[in-house]
């Protein structure tokens, strides 16, 4: 079974073996490749290779070409702010100081902004691996587009003019639904409609200005025979029940939510639910053990692997760890084997001897490939890869081996070499490469400097 | 007398501006002070619906129209507040830090300090550190608070920090944070001085100093 064909099943709501993993990399992925923010959302190549390499790294059963709320608000005129570590932001808002709605002439076209950059770069991906993995085109979804429109009047307006608000929102969906047509277009298996801002509003303003707007967008991408995805950001619990009734295929939350509560009402409806590993705590911040653990209790209190995809709460920070999506990607892919490694990085009660190589009194240079699981973790599979083929260009020079953090052993081992993050190379004990895969330049290098 | 300033605070808890402007007038010609509208009238219904957000039982757009309501009645209030020999009850400076242009949280910990009748000096989006720290001085505040909605920006909190170290008034005022990604731990991490996770609880909190530091 391909990813592609795990998301789907999740999607057509059938139980599985495993939970289906969408790493949202947005701008993270041009970490990946030493590639700011910037230039991930405004140079094809560059956007390209990036998101091969989410592919090749984290195995994603499906992931999103492009994660950039800002892109249609580009095109209708609100200036953006740039950024190296994050997405553009809205800077000014053309409607601000006009109760007006843009005539449907101004709507978006494949050939303004950057659309035909991201067109493009969703039909190089289709063709890369459209096979394997599901690809989501993200739109913005109504009520954000409208505030980016508009600006902050627009929660005034909720109540002092609601026609023009209904009239607004009608736009913006309209555009929801040309930009849903140009990604199915390009080859999108699953539209997300993104709108943080769902988490800003009562249920009833929700069910006032939303709920046929939205119903009105899930049909449009129904009838296209493609899935459908709703995403907010922040404390959107309240609303859940009501998103759900819009019929979206699927919804993501994020760590603000109760995902275990959450899908309760999503069940209810047979709608997928996606989340919510915190993306600041846990994803940023945290150790490499800390997301395999976090990923693999939130799986455990799932009876089973049915309406549920793991996820990043929302678009994951630039600066995220490799190792740490990583992890998470390996706690989806080998939920057992990462839920046993985790354990017995916890229990730390066995009584192992491990000695470790006399590293000041080596008889040729050591490298150490220390990995989740060669066999079952793409990144560690990468890693190990280089160092075999390192192994073959040496030969007798070097010494290599594996440690796999699967094994008790090598859990004490880590501990005693200070191993923070898998996969890892040291030479002579020392941490050469960590999560990263070096090129086989990079890697002849280090050993030479060791021989 | 009580009634009208219980009609004011209703009415500026439903959004209700024209209402609460009338009414506050109405309250004027009766010859209430100035004083007893803002506070049994106006703050007092700017406090239930910072209670009620803090609760999630209202939203951004239910704050934003009292708090509409709430400075239509101040504005006809100011003239007569000054010889009411009303005071503030301290004085912040406030702004989304440098690098980050997301304002509807803090104009919200604005409305709500301003309900709760501290005076706010803000300085809007993208502020850079020392910038708080000048206007901190050059006022007199007691407070500045900072504001972030990514994580990309949060960081440079820490900096507000360190140019108040940089300028000697450390001790003079106190540094609150919040937003979406950050906690109380990343507070206590950068040396600032307070962390609260809503608007409400930050006006609260921003009270508290202020009267400690009286």
């Amino acid at each position: 079974m391909t990813g592609k064909e795990q998301l789907f099943a999740t999607l057509r709501h059938e139980v599985t073996e495993r939970a289906s993993w969408v790493p949202f990399a947005g701008v993270h992925a041009g970490a990946l490749i030493g590639a700011d923010a910037t230039q991930v959302l405004t140079d094809e190549d560059t956007l390209f290779k990036s998101l091969m390499e989410v592919n090749r790294l984290y195995r994603p059963d499906g992931q999103p070409v492009v994660f950039d709320l800002q892109l249609e608000a580009e095109i209708l005129g609100c200036d953006l702010a740039w950024a190296k570590d994050g997405p553009p932001s809205v800077a000014s808002h053309p409607l601000a100081d006009t109760m007006t709605v843009p005539c449907k002439c101004k709507l978006p076209k494949p050939n303004q902004g950057r659309l035909p950059l991201v067109l493009s770069v969703m039909r190089r991906m289709k063709e890369a691996v459209g096979e394997t993995t599901a690809l989501y085109g993200l739109i913005c979804g109504p009520f954000t587009l409208a505030s980016h429109l508009r600006g902050n009047d627009l929660f005034m307006d909720m109540y002092d003019d609601e026609d023009y608000v209904n009239d607004l929102l009608a736009f913006c969906t309209e555009c929801g639904k040309l930009m849903s047509d140009y990604f199915i277009e390009a080859g999108m298996d699953v539209i997300a409609v993104v709108d943080p801002l769902v988490s800003q509003i009562s249920t009833s303003h929700f069910e006032d200005f939303l709920s046929g707007p939205y119903t009105e967008l899930f049909d449009h991408i129904r009838s296209k025979g493609v899935f459908s995805s709703f995403f907010v950001c922040g404390d959107a619990a309240r609303n859940i029940e009501a998103m759900c009734q819009t019929s979206p295929d699927s919804v993501s939350v994020d760590e603000n939510v109760d995902i275990i509560t959450a899908k309760a009402i999503t069940d209810k409806y047979d709608v997928v639910i996606g989340g919510n590993i915190p993306l600041t705590s846990i994803m940023l911040h945290g150790t490499q053990q800390d997301n395999m653990k976090y990923a693999v209790d939130l799986l455990a209190q799932l009876p089973e692997y049915k309406n549920f995809i793991l996820a990043p709460g929302c678009d994951m920070p630039y600066a995220v760890p490799v190792e740490n999506t990583i992890g998470v990607a390996q706690a989806a892919l080998e939920t057992e084997s990462v839920r046993k490694m985790v354990e017995n990085y916890i229990s730390d009660t066995f009584n192992i001897d491990v000695q470790l190589p006399d590293y000041e009194h080596l008889e040729r240079p050591l490298v150490e490939v220390c990995t989740l699981d060669s066999a079952t973790c793409a990144a560690c599979t990468y890693m190990m890869g280089a160092a075999v083929a390192a192994k073959e260009r040496f030969g007798t020079e070097i010494d290599m081996v594996e440690y796999k953090f699967t094994e008790k052993e090598n859990i004490v081992r880590f501990k005693m070499m200070g191993v923070k993050s898998l996969p890892s190379i040291y030479i002579n004990g020392q941490l050469k490469f960590s999560s990263v895969i070096p090129s086989s330049e990079e890697l002849d290098a280090a050993i030479k400097e060791m021989l | 007398m009580m009634s009208i300033l219980n009609d004011i605070s209703e009415n500026l808890q439903r959004g209700k501006a024209k209402v609460v402007k009338e009414l506050v007038q109405q309250a004027i010609d009766q010859g209430i002070s100035a004083k007893e509208i803002l506070e049994d009238g106006l703050l007092a219904g700017m406090s239930v619906v910072g209670e009620k957000f803090k609760n999630n039982e209202v939203f951004v757009p239910e704050v934003l129209v009292a708090a509409r309501a709430m400075n239509m009645g101040t504005a006809l209030l100011k003239p007569l507040l000054a010889g009411d020999g009303v005071e503030s009850h301290g004085k912040v400076v406030l702004g989304t830090i440098k690098g980050d242009l997301h304002d509807i949280g803090k104009n919200l910990v604005k409305m709500m300090m301003e309900g709760k009748g501290l005076e706010v000096i803000d300085l809007g989006t993208d502020v850079a550190p020392e910038k708080y720290v000048e206007v901190a001085k050059n006022e007199g505040c007691q407070i500045i608070a900072c504001s972030s909605l990514l994580t990309t920006t949060m960081g440079m909190m820490e900096d507000v920090v360190k140019a108040a170290e940089a300028a000697g008034i450390r001790d003079q005022v106190k540094i609150m944070v919040g937003g979406a990604p950050v906690t109380d731990e990343f507070c206590k991490k950068i040396g600032a001085d307070k962390y609260t996770a809503d608007a409400a609880s930050a006006a609260d909190a921003a009270l508290e100093l202020c009267e400690a530091m009286a």
